[in-house]
């Protein structure tokens, strides 16, 4: 009776740490970073790329992504999704503006709503400078 | 005792005072324009663009009369007056502008093509394939042989249309499977805009109405559609994996229970005989 209940309670104690570990994988799962964070994330781009007052389109963590240089030196990143539903703006530097082609949403050069139907700014990206490059996100 | 009845009275009056103001501005707010409270009455051609409108994606979209005509929405005797903007009903030649001031793309593929160059000449303008009122969600049925062959023949178009097709086909499948998954719990805003990106150029790409055209740029826009598959994909394949190991944990419950039974008779089954 003795080795029964042993053999009993040795596998009640293995279920239970294994449910355990199913509890608490996702947890930590879910609490982990995301792969996507962090330096890997980072966009390297030429300055030279970048000419005053002119736009550089590039993909930042899968998603459409601007670069412009505002003035000399003066570098702005943003999301290039118009917030309305999701189109991809374009650089109209005759208006030093971002306008989105599906339904006319209009943005400053920082990405400021100016008119049309978006209900946010265009989400702006950190640049930094290194040397010739610049380090955007 | 009077100021404790006093102190109650102004509370009571506080809180009537808020439901009234809020009820109030809540009124506001689901009070339609006087443009459709007015042409709603009319009859004929004056009442008729209303009811279109409540049947059209426009009005699916909170997109109301004065979004294109111009005019103050809230003042009966001013709702027309140039000098609140009122614009009217725009010629044939001027429907193209009227409509490119929101769908700023596709009037700039529709003027660069042989039906915009036509414009003003018989050629068509956006009324003409889309109707004006009654505006539907554009599909590939728009391009049909009863609609085409009332300025051509339909054979050019028919080709259009079948480069088009897959590629439509997929865009109305993801967003069926973004349906879905939202209904689960999924968020899909990121996606539905990449999807809605994607559909929005791809529909752009008719109003060139170059059958090269939309060939040679049908690659890109699958790619990207692919891309949006596999994040669906992959969200279903994470669903089923969740699935498979509730069923695990569940199963495991099951037995800790029958492991529980087993051990409570075994320690049952030592104790003292307590009838004895």
């Amino acid at each position: 009776m003795e080795t029964r209940r042993k053999f009993l309670t040795g596998i009640l104690g293995a279920l239970g740490a294994a449910i355990a570990g199913l509890t608490v994988y996702p947890v930590f799962k879910y609490l982990s970073p995301q792969a996507t964070a962090g330096g890997k994330g980072r966009v390297t781009i030429p300055k030279n790329q970048v000419g005053v007052d002119q736009a550089h389109f590039f993909q930042f963590q899968g998603h459409p992504a601007v670069v412009l240089q505002k003035s000399p030196g003066v570098y702005i990143a943003l999301s290039a999704v118009c917030t309305h539903l999701g189109c991809i703006v374009q650089w109209v530097p005759k208006k030093d503006e971002f306008l989105c082609p599906c339904h006319g949403g209009r943005y400053t050069i920082d990405g400021k709503v100016i008119a049309g139907p978006p209900p946010k700014p265009l989400p702006s990206i950190p640049v930094a400078m290194s040397g010739d490059n610049l380090l955007i996100g | 005792m009077t100021n404790h009845l006093t102190r109650s009275l102004f509370i009571l009056a506080a809180v009537l005072c808020v439901q009234i103001t809020g009820s109030g501005i809540s009124r506001a707010d689901t009070m339609e324009p006087v443009c459709i409270q007015c042409h709603s009455k009319q009859p004929g051609r004056l009442g008729a663009p209303v009811a279109d409108w409540r049947t059209s994606v426009h009005a699916a979209n909170g997109i109301s009369c004065n979004n294109c005509h111009g005019g103050d929405p809230s003042d009966f005797a001013m709702a027309m007056s140039p000098d609140r903007g009122f614009l009217g009903a725009p010629k044939d030649t001027a429907i193209p502008a009227f409509c490119g001031r929101c769908h700023v793309g596709v009037e700039k593929d529709y003027l660069g093509s042989a039906h915009g160059r036509a414009l003003g000449r018989g050629g068509p303008q956006c009324v003409t394939c889309h109707g004006n009122h009654a505006v539907q969600l554009a599909t590939p049925d728009l391009i049909n042989e009863k609609s085409c062959t009332r300025c051509h023949s339909f054979e050019r178009a028919r080709i259009i249309k079948a480069a088009m097709a897959d590629t439509d086909r997929q865009i109305s499948d993801l967003e069926r499977s973004l349906a879905q998954l939202k209904t689960t719990g999924v968020v899909t805003d990121q996606m539905d805009g990449d999807l809605f990106s994607v559909r929005n150029q791809f529909h752009r790409l008719f109003h060139s109405v170059e059958v090269d055209k939309v060939r040679s740029q049908t690659a890109a826009f699958q790619a990207d559609l692919k891309k949006i598959r596999d994040k669906v994909d992959a969200i279903h394949a994470e669903q089923q994996r969740r699935k498979t190991w509730g069923a695990v944990v569940i199963g495991l419950l099951i037995g800790c229970g029958i492991l529980f039974m087993l051990l409570f008779h075994a320690y049952k089954a030592e104790l003292p005989d307590n009838d004895s």
